[in-house]
């Protein structure tokens, strides 16, 4: 390969992804954050349209922010829920590939498991959250619980759909030049599910997110959630704003996270073709 | 009909490397739950170092005669035997270049044609890259050893299955409209390169196309396939000289006389599929 570098630099392939548009865009929700923010602070610090105790201007909640930012017990509650966001993930996206492509591959299964799939995945699993701390406790047990049960299913059935669409020219052309069995899966099926695969950890990270939380909101001991259910207890609007802003923010991180991934692992995937799937 | 000119060496006396014998192929198409006859009755013997062309119109089976040989689509009745044993599946004896291109979209042009290989196991060391990289010199993609599929024109995609399969290095060649959606300059490139090949390997070749050119430059043979149900209408010895230049052949008297005979063979397949498809 060492030849081609020099060839390589002198017909670089065209850029993989035009930045065009964006800028405009950013610019433009950010003047309506901005208009929201100015309203928002002259609804409540100057005209007095709201008591500050319900709706604390802007400027109440960043002030509540940069404190939280160095408040220890934040940290200790952050560190709490993303460890067991991690976990719960971790183990989401391990069971939920394996078997999304079992159940994608094999005929016999797609038949009997998949049904069941979609019925769970559509079951409001939210629901299930108090049972889970019941008979799970209140500490990291029950959170990862919640967590896997609310990641696992959207990526079973991405991984699955992937699965299935794999073209059968792609498995013919495997076979002719005798890649089979355990290669087969390793070197095409798992590649060419992989965009679909990470569509649904994506969503299955925001989803186990949500869970977490709730979790944590409905009963715990520590994280994020609980401590967002202390401050609204309290009636320290600010504070428990300025939470809501840091969930805001982890969450979108986490999408961009793996947004970043997804480019890295699969950029021969164009993302438009599975933009909209959930 | 002219006499024939000089003719590559026919090993005629031998046992042909690949015999389809009384082949039908029906598909189940679960969707309607019908069965459809793709081909019926098919025989054909080819020998080693034979080039056999195959013409036809759309939908008559070629592909999947071709699929058969491979060992990719099995037999409804009839067999096909290579090197006088039934095929049971491919093997490393065959390779393909379909229709459809089926490259990897996630592997570089290097490793997509490096995937012929994939699974030789003999090949220890670093002997295997010279050969990567002469295939993909031998098709003219030098230089996007590092693109992936979706940054190659169709043409060129089609170029890396060539390679792919041409690196395999196996005894017979099956080829689906290799050069279907390569441009006419290239095309005509490409048609010398893989007759030189061919006459320098000595490889087995099952050639499908849609132009009656390439079908009477490259063949040894040519069959004519027709539909309704997919059969082989006629099989055609060129016996034309080799190299066979397209402009030095232009002139030759029997170019001419295959070609007309080609074109309204074709002709009279159309129409009638036309007709048949219409009613
Ligand atoms: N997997 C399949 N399932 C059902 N029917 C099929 C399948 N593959 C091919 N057929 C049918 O078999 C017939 C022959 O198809 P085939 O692909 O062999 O034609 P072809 O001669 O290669 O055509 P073309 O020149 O357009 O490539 C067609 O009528 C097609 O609809
Ligand atoms: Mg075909």
């Amino acid at each position: 390969m060492t030849a081609t570098v020099s060839i390589e630099t002198l017909n670089a392939p065209p850029p993989r992804r035009r930045r065009t548009g964006p800028g405009k865009w950013t610019w433009l929700l950010l003047a309506v954050i901005a208009g929201i923010l100015l309203v928002w602070e002259a609804a409540v610090s100057w005209l007095h349209l709201v008591p500050a105790a319900f709706l604390p201007p802007p400027t109440a909640v960043l002030a509540s922010f940069l404190e939280l930012l160095v408040d220890p017990e934040f940290w200790q509650a952050f560190a709490f829920s993303m460890q067991n966001l991690l976990i719960g993930l971790v183990l989401a996206v391990v069971v939920g590939v394996a078997v999304g492509l079992a159940v994608g591959w094999s005929p016999v299964l797609r038949f009997t498991v998949a049904p069941f799939l979609w019925l769970l995945y559509s079951t409001p699993k939210v629901a299930l959250a108090p049972l889970f701390i019941l008979v799970l406790g209140l500490g990291n047990e029950s959170k990862i619980a919640l967590v896997f049960l609310l990641a696992v299913f959207p990526i079973i059935l991405n991984t699955m759909e992937g699965a299935v669409t794999v073209p059968a020219s792609l498995v013919n052309a495997s076979r002719v030049y005798g890649v089979n069995g355990l290669a087969l899966g390793w070197k095409v099926i798992l590649p060419a599910t992989l965009p679909y695969s990470l569509a649904g950890i994506q969503r299955g990270a925001a989803l186990g997110f949500t869970g977490e939380v709730l979790g944590e909101f409905l009963g715990g001991t520590g994280g994020l959630g609980h401590m967002l259910e202390f401050a609204a207890y309290q009636f320290q609007m600010d504070e428990a704003i300025a939470m809501v802003i840091v969930m805001v923010i982890i969450a979108n991180l986490t999408l961009t996270l793996i947004s970043v991934l997804r480019k890295r692992l699969a950029p021969w995937y164009d993302d438009r073709q599975i933009m909209g799937r959930s | 009909m002219t006499t024939p000119t000089a003719e590559r060496d026919e090993p005629a006396a031998s046992a042909p490397l690949i015999s389809v014998r009384d082949l039908t192929v029906s598909y189940h198409v679960a969707r309607t739950g019908a069965t459809l006859t793709a081909v019926e009755g098919v025989n054909l013997d080819v020998h080693e170092g034979e080039f056999v062309t195959v013409l036809g119109p759309s939908g008559c089976g070629k592909t999947t005669v071709m699929n058969v040989v491979a060992g990719l689509v099995a037999p409804t009745s009839g067999e096909v035997l290579v090197d006088g044993r039934p095929v049971t599946g491919p093997g490393p004896d065959r390779a393909v270049v379909f229709q459809d291109y089926a490259l990897l979209p996630w592997r570089t042009v290097f490793d997509n044609v490096k995937f012929g290989l994939e699974m030789q196991k003999h090949l220890k060391g670093d002997g295997w890259r010279d050969r990567v990289q002469e295939a993909i010199e031998l098709v003219g993609l030098s230089g996007f050893e590092n693109s992936y599929p979706k940054e190659l024109s169709g043409g060129m995609q089609q170029r890396v299955g060539l390679a792919r399969a041409i690196v395999a290095e196996p005894r017979i060649l099956l080829m689906d409209e290799p050069l279907g959606a390569v441009d006419a300059l290239t095309r005509e490139v490409m048609r010398d390169e893989i007759e030189k090949l061919i006459a320098a390997t000595g490889k087995t070749v099952l050639f499908i196309t849609h132009s009656i050119e390439e079908a009477i430059l490259l063949g040894d043979r040519i069959v004519v396939f027709k539909s309704h149900p997919g059969a082989i209408k006629e099989v055609i010895e060129t016996k034309l000289a080799r190299p066979r230049s397209e402009r030095s052949v232009q002139s030759d008297p029997r170019f001419l006389e295959l070609r007309d005979h080609l074109w309204d063979a074709l002709q009279a397949e159309a129409t009638e599929a036309a007709v048949a498809g219409g009613s």
